[in-house]
């Protein structure tokens, strides 16, 4: 007897089924310019890092950062101008500049610290640079900020 | 016990007690190598049989083992030997030694049987070494298959005497253990009080020169060969028994540490794992539990 | 050795304190049951029938090779580690050892019988066990699992090279004529 129509997906078919999108308020702006924005901001950072201001670097690359589908490309361009910020703040400063940062751009850098830590051997990451952002930040933001982590379904 | 000892204990323990309090005996025994061993009084209690059954015996009797044991047991070694075993001795309990310490001297020579039948080749080869001195060449390549997929062989050159081992680790972790142990046969000669140890060689997986043309060896992962080099200073009148019966039980004793080793490292992780257990376990809190029970009856476990 | 072991820890340190502080933020269970399965309660981490229930997995690495991945959802949570192994030895080592604690699963309640694929060893947390036991101290003994298990494979190890030398010494004495 054929069976194989058990193995047919049929969850795919009910229209009441929750697809990723409904679980959070897409970036209404199209991905084309989400990724210019992107490139933009890096050159802004470089900027920020030469006049070694290291909280305006971060909030100029964190706030509104890229997140959800099709955005690939502006991400990983975040992520590597955020490692560049990271990598080059002194270990003593880290506490002061995380302190300087709202709670939503403390909260984007919390996410960015997992993504960096999630890819070990990518391109610049360094495990103790991330492990001692994450200690400074959950310090100064507190588990709370480790939750909006995991909750929040705007994933960068 | 770091050294394994040669002769067989209960050989030893049996005879001497007999030798005491003499009784008839029917007892089968096993040593190193599935060598079994048959000790009995067939004809009256004062005289026992001792049989040994040696996978490697058409080999050993090539190389001389009956020479060999004719020199070491005499008249003991029986004429008719038992059915299923290869050698049989006939001891007569009434004609041991008296005095005590010939008596000792008597039952720990029996007790040698095994690794006196195995010192053949490599007396042979003591001997050839010293015959090439003179004439040069090699001696022959003699082949010792003591095990079912393990062998040891043994060949004379004009300086020295070569002995290799190849053995198998059938489990991963005997492999990679092994490997640590061999490495360390390999190193220790660094040290300056065993400078004249022999030296150790080894490989895994490819038979060293001597012995790649020999057929039928087996080219895998799971295989080691160790090979010793012995310099006639290892093996002078004085020190070849003692070599010998180190070197035969090389193959044992580096199997039985590593099982030993294994024993230790499991006594470590039930020891650790309990430890971790108690941790959990305070984790735990007083809660009182009554025991609940479904509809029909079955007790509800939850985990 | 205590110095060793002190140095050992102080490198770990933000490793595990990384390990804590986001274990500490997954541990918010509830008692949830099914959505798809009426009458059936079972851990959402596993089913990963309902997406809405599942939480980001985040992961928390010191490098490649030593990396703890934490997998929330509304009534449980599965924590992956793999342990550090720098050659064959610690690998057989390690892989013995946690084979060793998988078999006791049945005791260690909060232990999965099989690590998630790519990791050494998994935990499986629910809203039972943070009912029935202290939360500070489920986190307290993952923590702790951590920091000995890689001292013990590092000792394992010490004893097996050190048997081995006395090993062979003792051999090749006996030999040396």
């Amino acid at each position: 007897m054929d069976n194989s129509f058990r193995k047919i997906d049929i969850d795919i078919y009910d229209e009441d089924a929750l697809r990723d999108d409904e679980l959070y308020e897409t970036d209404p702006r199209d991905p084309a310019e989400v990724l210019q924005d992107a490139k933009q901001r890096q050159g802004a950072v470089r900027g920020f890092l030469a006049k070694n201001d290291i909280p305006g670097a971060l909030t100029v690359i964190l706030e509104n950062a890229p997140y959800g589908a099709n955005v690939e490309e502006a991400k990983i361009i975040t992520l590597q101008s955020l490692l560049t910020i990271l990598n080059t703040t002194k270990a003593t400063e880290i506490t002061g500049v995380v302190k300087l940062l709202s709670q939503d751009t403390q909260d984007t850098l919390m996410k960015y610290i997992y993504k960096g830590m999630a890819m070990p051997g990518w391109g610049d990451i360094s495990g103790s640079v991330l492990l001692g952002w994450h200690e400074k930040l959950t310090e100064v933001a507190g588990v709370g900020c480790i939750v909006r982590t995991m909750t929040d379904r705007r994933i960068v | 016990m770091i050294l394994l000892e040669p002769h067989n204990v209960i050989i030893q323990t049996t005879i001497l007690e007999k030798l005491q309090k003499p009784g008839s005996l029917d007892v089968v025994f096993v040593d190193y190598d599935n060598v079994r061993f048959h000790l009995s009084t067939p004809e009256r209690k004062t005289q026992l049989l001792l049989s040994m059954n040696i996978r490697c015996w058409d080999e050993l009797v090539q190389y001389g083992a009956l020479d060999v044991l004719r020199r070491e047991y005499g008249s003991l070694l029986a004429s008719k030997v038992e059915p299923e075993y290869n050698v049989s001795l006939e001891i007569d309990l009434e004609q041991a030694p008296s005095d005590p310490e010939a008596r000792e001297a008597f039952v720990e020579s029996l007790a040698l049987l095994k690794r006196n039948a195995l010192s053949a080749p490599f007396e042979r080869g003591f001997e050839t070494q010293k015959q090439l001195e003179s004439s040069g060449g090699q001696g022959e390549l003699m082949q010792v298959h003591y095990r079912d997929e393990e062998a040891m062989y043994i060949q004379a050159a004009p300086d020295r005497v070569t002995v290799i081992f190849s053995t198998v680790f059938r489990e991963e972790t005997d492999r990679i253990f092994g490997k640590v142990f061999l490495q360390e046969f390999v190193d220790a000669r660094r040290q300056p009080s065993i400078q004249n140890a022999p030296q150790v060689l080894y490989s895994s997986r490819d038979p060293p020169l001597e012995i790649r043309h020999v057929p039928g060896l087996r080219n895998s992962e799971e295989i080691g060969y160790v090979t010793f080099v012995l310099f006639p200073r290892h093996f002078t009148k004085s020190v070849a028994p003692a070599t010998i019966s180190h070197i035969q039980l090389f193959r044992d004793y580096l199997h039985y540490h590593i099982k030993c080793s294994k024993a230790y490292m499991h006594s470590r992780m039930r020891y650790r794992v309990t430890e971790f257990q108690k941790v959990l376990n305070r984790a735990k809190t007083e809660v009182a539990t009554t025991e609940r029970k479904t509809a029909s009856g079955r007790t509800m476990v939850s985990r | 050795m205590n110095l060793q072991h002190s140095v050992m820890s102080n490198v770990l340190r933000p490793y595990l304190a990384a390990v804590r502080s986001t274990l500490t933020a997954a541990l918010t269970l509830e008692n949830f049951s099914s959505q798809v399965v009426e009458r059936h309660n079972k851990p959402e981490v596993e089913a990963g029938t309902s997406k809405e229930v599942l939480l980001n997995p985040l992961t928390i690495s010191r490098n490649e090779n030593e990396r703890v991945f934490i997998e929330p959802s509304i009534n449980s949570i599965r924590l992956s580690i793999k342990i550090k192994q720098a050659d064959e030895i610690e690998r057989i080592l390690c892989n013995k050892f946690t084979r060793f604690m998988m078999q006791r699963a049945e005791s260690f309640i909060v232990l999965r019988r099989k690590p998630v694929p790519g990791y050494d060893i998994s935990f499986l947390i629910t809203n039972t066990h943070t009912e029935t036991m202290l939360k500070h101290k489920i986190v307290d003994f993952i923590i702790q699992f951590m920091e000995e298990v890689d001292k013990e494979i590092s000792e394992m190890k010490l004893s097996l090279n050190a048997r081995a030398r006395i090993v062979a010494e003792s051999y090749l004495t006996a030999i040396q004529g």
